[in-house]
C-alpha cells in the first residue's frame, strides 16, 4: 500500500489495525499527528441543539396557527374596507357652497327646493332624510318646503322649523333673519320661540331683536337680483354688498352703526354703490379692489 | 427519511426532528466556511425560521438543502452588507502549562502558522477538511451533507492537507 493511500485511509478514519501500524511507520507520521492535534483547537464553538430549539420555538408558534386563517383574514379585510367605503359614502353629508355673486338651486331628497344665495353654505344628510329633514345653513337661502314631516333649518343662532311652506333664512355674522312667505314658521332661538305667519319676519342683529314690518311679497327680493333693508345697521349692508361684488369696502366706524333703509341691485356695482351711499350722504372712491366710503 | 408519505414539514414534531438532525452540522458548516464574525448560530436560527415559514412548500427530503442554501445566502448577504474580507481566525485554547517556555513558544508559533494556512485554503477545502478532522466525519457523511460526490470530498480534503503542510513548512 502506498503512502498516499495510507494517508487517504487515515483521513477517512478507515484504517484497519494492520494499516494503522504501516501508517505509524511513515516518516511524516509525527508531522501529521502534530497537525491533527493542533487542528482540534479550531473546533467550532459548542452549539446546543436542545437549548437553541427551545429558543426558536416561540417564533414558530405564530406561524402554525396562521397558515389556514391567513387567506381568510385577507378576504375579511377586503370586505371590511369595501363595506366601510360603501357605508361612508352613503351616509356622507351632502355639502353645497356658493361663491361671491353666485346663486344655486338645490333639490332636496323630497320635492323641497332651496335657492342658496351668494357666499353661503348648506349641508344635509341624504341617508337620514326620511327620519329627519334637517339642513345646516350658513348664509342666506330661500326654502320651498314640500309637505311632510317637520323640516328644520339649523343655524348657530337658532332653529327654524316648518311643516310645509316658503320662507327665507339669512344667517350671517351677528345677523340672523327669518321671513315667512307662506304657511307657518317656528323660530326657536336661545331665548325664545316665535311663530311667524306669512309676511312676518324676525331679525336678530348683534344679539338684539328687531320687529319686522309686515311685507306683502311672495318671495325674497334677492331672488330678483336686489337687496332691500329697513333700519339695518350700515355695516351689515356693507358685508352683504361684499357678498355680491368681489370688492372690499372700507367705511368709518361712526358710519358703520348708522341705520340704513333702502336697497341695492346685484347686477351693477356703480348703481349699487350710489344707492347705498346717497341716502347716507356719503361719497365713494375706488383704490384697487377696495372702495373707500367717506362723508361728503 | 422515515416518513416518505409526508409532502410538507408543517408538523412540529417532524420539524423538531429536522432541527435536531441538521442544526449542528449547519452551524459547523457556516463556522468553518465563514469564521465566527457573522454569528453563525443566529444564521442557523434564521434559516430554520425561513424553513418553518415555507414549511408547506418543502418536502422532508428537501429540507436539508433548503437549510444549507438559505443559511449560506444569509451569510453571503451579511458579508456583502458588511463589505469585509473574511479571515478564518480563532484564538487557540489554552492548554496545560507544565511545558518548557521554549515548547510553549514553538506551540504558539505553530498555531499561528496553522491559522494563516487555514485562512489560505479555499472555502470548499476548509469546510470539508475541518469537518473531517475536527468533527471526525467520514468522506461519505460529508459528501451527503454538501451534496457532492465522495470522490470530490476526498480530493478536497487531500488537497487541503497537502496545501496546509506546504504552507506551514514554507512559513
Amino acid at each position: 500500500m502506498t503512502r498516499e493511500e495510507l494517508i487517504q485511509k487515515w483521513l477517512d478514519h478507515s484504517l484497519n489495525s494492520e494499516e494503522q501500524k504501516a501508517f505509524e511507520q511513515l516518516e511524516d507520521y509525527k508531522d501529521l499527528m502534530q497537525l491533527n492535534n493542533a487542528l482540534h483547537s479550531f473546533k467550532s464553538p459548542e452549539f446546543s441543539v436542545d437549548k437553541n430549539y427551545q429558543a426558536l420555538r416561540p417564533s414558530l408558534k405564530k406561524k402554525s396557527t396562521q397558515s389556514w386563517h391567513k387567506p381568510l383574514l385577507k378576504v375579511a379585510a377586503v370586505l371590511a374596507i369595501c363595506f366601510s367605503v360603501y357605508y361612508y359614502t352613503t351616509t356622507l353629508d351632502s355639502t353645497f357652497n356658493t361663491e361671491i355673486a353666485q346663486q344655486t338651486t338645490i333639490d332636496l331628497p323630497d320635492t323641497s327646493e332651496v335657492i342658496l344665495n351668494a357666499n353661503s353654505n348648506l349641508v344635509f344628510n341624504k341617508s337620514s332624510w326620511d327620519d329627519q329633514r334637517n339642513v345646516k345653513l350658513n348664509g342666506e337661502a330661500f326654502f320651498k318646503v314640500a309637505k311632510g314631516e317637520k323640516f328644520n333649518v339649523v343655524t348657530d343662532k337658532g332653529i327654524v322649523s316648518v311643516l310645509g311652506t316658503q320662507f327665507n333664512v339669512k344667517h350671517r355674522e351677528n345677523y340672523f333673519e327669518v321671513k315667512c312667505y307662506e304657511g307657518l314658521v317656528g323660530v326657536k332661538t336661545k331665548d325664545n320661540y316665535t311663530e311667524l305667519t306669512p309676511g312676518n319676519g324676525l331679525k336678530i342683529i348683534d344679539g338684539k331683536l328687531f320687529a319686522n314690518e309686515k311685507e306683502i311679497t311672495t318671495q325674497p327680493n334677492w331672488l330678483r337680483g336686489e337687496s332691500t333693508y329697513v333700519n339695518t345697521p350700515f355695516k351689515h349692508v356693507i358685508t352683504e354688498l361684499e357678498n355680491y361684488y368681489d370688492i372690499k369696502i372700507v367705511v368709518d366706524k361712526a358710519d358703520a352703526d348708522r341705520l340704513y333703509t333702502g336697497g341695492f341691485t346685484h347686477k351693477n356695482l356703480e348703481l349699487a354703490l350710489k344707492s347705498v351711499t346717497i341716502p347716507l350722504n356719503l361719497s365713494y372712491s375706488k383704490s384697487g379692489t377696495s372702495i373707500v366710503l367717506k362723508r361728503e | 427519511m422515515s416518513q416518505p408519505i409526508k409532502d410538507n414539514i408543517c408538523e412540529e414534531q417532524l420539524f423538531e426532528r429536522i432541527y435536531k438532525k441538521h442544526s449542528k452540522n449547519l452551524h459547523d458548516f457556516l463556522y468553518y466556511k465563514f469564521g465566527d464574525h457573522l454569528n453563525p448560530s443566529d444564521k442557523v436560527q434564521e434559516a430554520f425560521i425561513k424553513l418553518w415559514q415555507n414549511c408547506g412548500k418543502v418536502t422532508p427530503d428537501k429540507a436539508k438543502s433548503f437549510l444549507f442554501t438559505t443559511a449560506n445566502n444569509l451569510m453571503l448577504n451579511a458579508v456583502a452588507h458588511r463589505k469585509v474580507v473574511l479571515k478564518f481566525e480563532k484564538i487557540p485554547q489554552k492548554k496545560s502549562t507544565n511545558e518548557t517556555p521554549e515548547f510553549v513558544l514553538q506551540e504558539k508559533e505553530y498555531h499561528e502558522k496553522l491559522q494563516k494556512a487555514l485562512g489560505k485554503l479555499t472555502e470548499a477545502q476548509r469546510v470539508a477538511f475541518l469537518m473531517n478532522r475536527v468533527e471526525g466525519k467520514k468522506f461519505k457523511e460529508i459528501a451527503v451533507l454538501l451534496d457532492i460526490s465522495t470522490k470530490a470530498v476526498e480530493k478536497r480534503i487531500y488537497g487541503a492537507l497537502k496545501k496546509l503542510r506546504e504552507d506551514i513548512d514554507g512559513l
